[in-house]
């Protein structure tokens, strides 16, 4: 397809397909966000977090527990709300071009949400097995809870369901309804959270530290399966960015 | 072929288009099933796989294979039903080593302090390729079940031998006898210390002596073939693109 002088122009002058800014600096603010994190369970998991009676718990460790989860109420009803309502009426009448940029934004947004289950399911859930191996606990909110449940789970709830919320609203591929794998990506890794209820419950009767693979934390393993839907949301995007670069890579 | 009716402008940038969703793709992939295979991993095997005191000749050698056989058939599933591509274990393996070192490392070593040479993750690299390549060259995942997952089994404690061997030797401790890792379990204390639970080396296998490891190991390859059936059925199932239409809501 050859090039015109026009053509050119308004390539200039429109948005790139790919905005690789918003991808490095999503992926840069986890980084950052949760190394201070991490240097702060450092410094205050020991020197303020072993005794949940202490003064200090209360200042370090309960504030910071307040905060966030005003923050995340706040954050994901923001988010949420603002995806909604500038969702796309017509989402069936844009141009292939502009379909394909939506597509980036989405693999931005999924990128995002890997990066984020990474640091929910992965760093901060092992972690959790060895400071209470090492600390036990006399508290359900215990540093490394105030951490991995009530901050690093709903940070991937919250960029999860955007995720779901920016293809249902943007993109054509999913305008026909619900798409079963993508709910199942989502809800799944979400229903982790509801399950601490379960798993604390349950440590109010029975301390069971002597086991990380103690029946009681079933619940977690069951839902962490839902991760591999994924694998069907990956399928689905293979096949409508194909049908939109076929005729171009013939 | 007017540029409203195209997505891109010239081939060129079809490419690249497509190369650039590749890498997205993979990171994403790559990340989400490291999460979800960590998460089940840890709390199905994770006391076997998290100190060297807890990786004996019986239940590690038993439980882990067959835990961590669960990911690789899915994605396995996945990735070679619809691309060909015989690379699922090995992207599995690849994401969950990665999570577990940087763990023990930053925080099992960093936080709590216990030593990376107690701590460190047990290798499942060997049983992952051979996966892949059984998958590879024959291109059936039937085979793959019965000889991969046989294999998983098998493979797994002669893969782990080279690093657990040191910590095996013989040493003698306030006139008891036990191996150097256990000496470290003795130092470094903690809630799942085996001779608290009693769950290491439990029952009468060992009067097989120097049999005990090839029993399980094949008891092991045994189940991780059944498992590794039903979860390349999981794999397909998460793999769907179905849609829930609005009238069925």
């Amino acid at each position: 397809m050859a090039a015109t002088t026009e053509s050119v122009k308004a390539d200039a002058a429109e948005a790139p397909l790919l905005n690789q800014r918003n991808l490095y600096a999503g992926l840069l603010l986890y980084l950052v966000f949760y190394s201070f994190i991490r240097w702060y369970e450092g410094v205050y998991g020991w020197s303020a977090g072993l005794d949940s009676f202490a003064p200090e718990f209360e200042t370090y460790w309960m504030n910071m527990l307040y905060i966030e989860l005003v923050l995340e109420v706040v954050i994901a009803s923001a988010l949420w709300g603002w995806l909604w309502k500038t969702r796309d009426r017509k989402v069936m009448s844009i141009t292939p071009r502009e379909e394909l940029r939506r597509h980036f934004t989405h693999w931005t947004w999924l990128v995002m949400y890997g990066w984020a289950i990474y640091w929910g399911a992965s760093y901060f859930t092992e972690q959790d097995g060895t400071w209470h191996q090492t600390i036990v606990r006399d508290t359900d909110f215990t540093p490394s809870h105030i951490i991995e449940f009530y901050l690093s789970y709903p940070i991937y709830i919250i960029t999860g369901v955007s995720s779901f919320l920016y293809a249902k609203t943007r993109l054509p591929t999913y305008s026909e309804g619900l798409h079963l794998m993508y709910l199942v990506s989502v809800i799944g890794p979400f229903m982790i959270l509801p399950n601490v209820g379960l798993n604390e419950w349950g440590h109010t009767f029975w301390f069971m530290e002597e086991l990380f693979v103690a029946p009681l934390h079933y619940g977690f393993v069951f839902f962490g399966w839902a991760a591999l839907a994924v694998m069907g949301v990956v399928n689905t995007e293979v096949m409508a960015i194909s049908k939109l670069l076929k005729k171009d890579l013939a | 072929m007017s540029a409203s009716q195209s997505a891109v402008r010239s081939r060129a940038e079809a490419v690249a288009v497509s190369r650039t969703f590749d890498w997205m793709i993979l990171f994403t992939l790559f990340f989400v099933v490291l999460g979800g295979y960590h998460i089940h991993y840890m709390l199905t095997g994770g006391d076997w796989d998290f100190w060297a005191d807890w990786k004996d000749r019986r239940l590690w050698v038993t439980v882990a294979p067959i835990v961590s056989i669960t990911f690789p058939a899915a994605v396995q599933a996945c990735l070679w039903w619809r691309y060909r591509l015989p690379v699922g274990a090995t992207l599995c393996v690849l994401g969950l080593l990665l999570g577990e070192w940087i763990n023990r490392y930053l925080n099992f070593w960093g936080w709590t302090y216990f030593p990376v040479n107690f701590c460190f993750p047990s290798n499942l690299m060997p049983g992952a390729i051979l996966l892949d390549t059984i998958l590879l060259l024959g291109g059936s995942m039937t085979l793959t079940a019965v000889v991969g997952g046989l294999a998983w089994g098998l493979v797994f404690y002669p893969g782990n031998w080279p690093i657990i061997a040191p910590l095996h030797v013989p040493v003698e401790y306030n006139g008891m006898m036990f191996t150097l890792a256990d000496l470290q379990g003795y130092h470094y204390v903690r809630t799942g210390t085996p001779e608290y639970i009693r769950m290491v080396e439990k029952g009468t296998l060992r009067t097989f002596g120097k049999d005990v490891a090839p029993v399980s190991a094949f008891f092991s390859g045994f189940v991780s073939i059944i498992i590794y059936f039903l979860w390349h059925f999981f794999g397909k199932w998460f793999a769907k693109t179905d849609f829930i239409s609005d009238d069925e809501l």
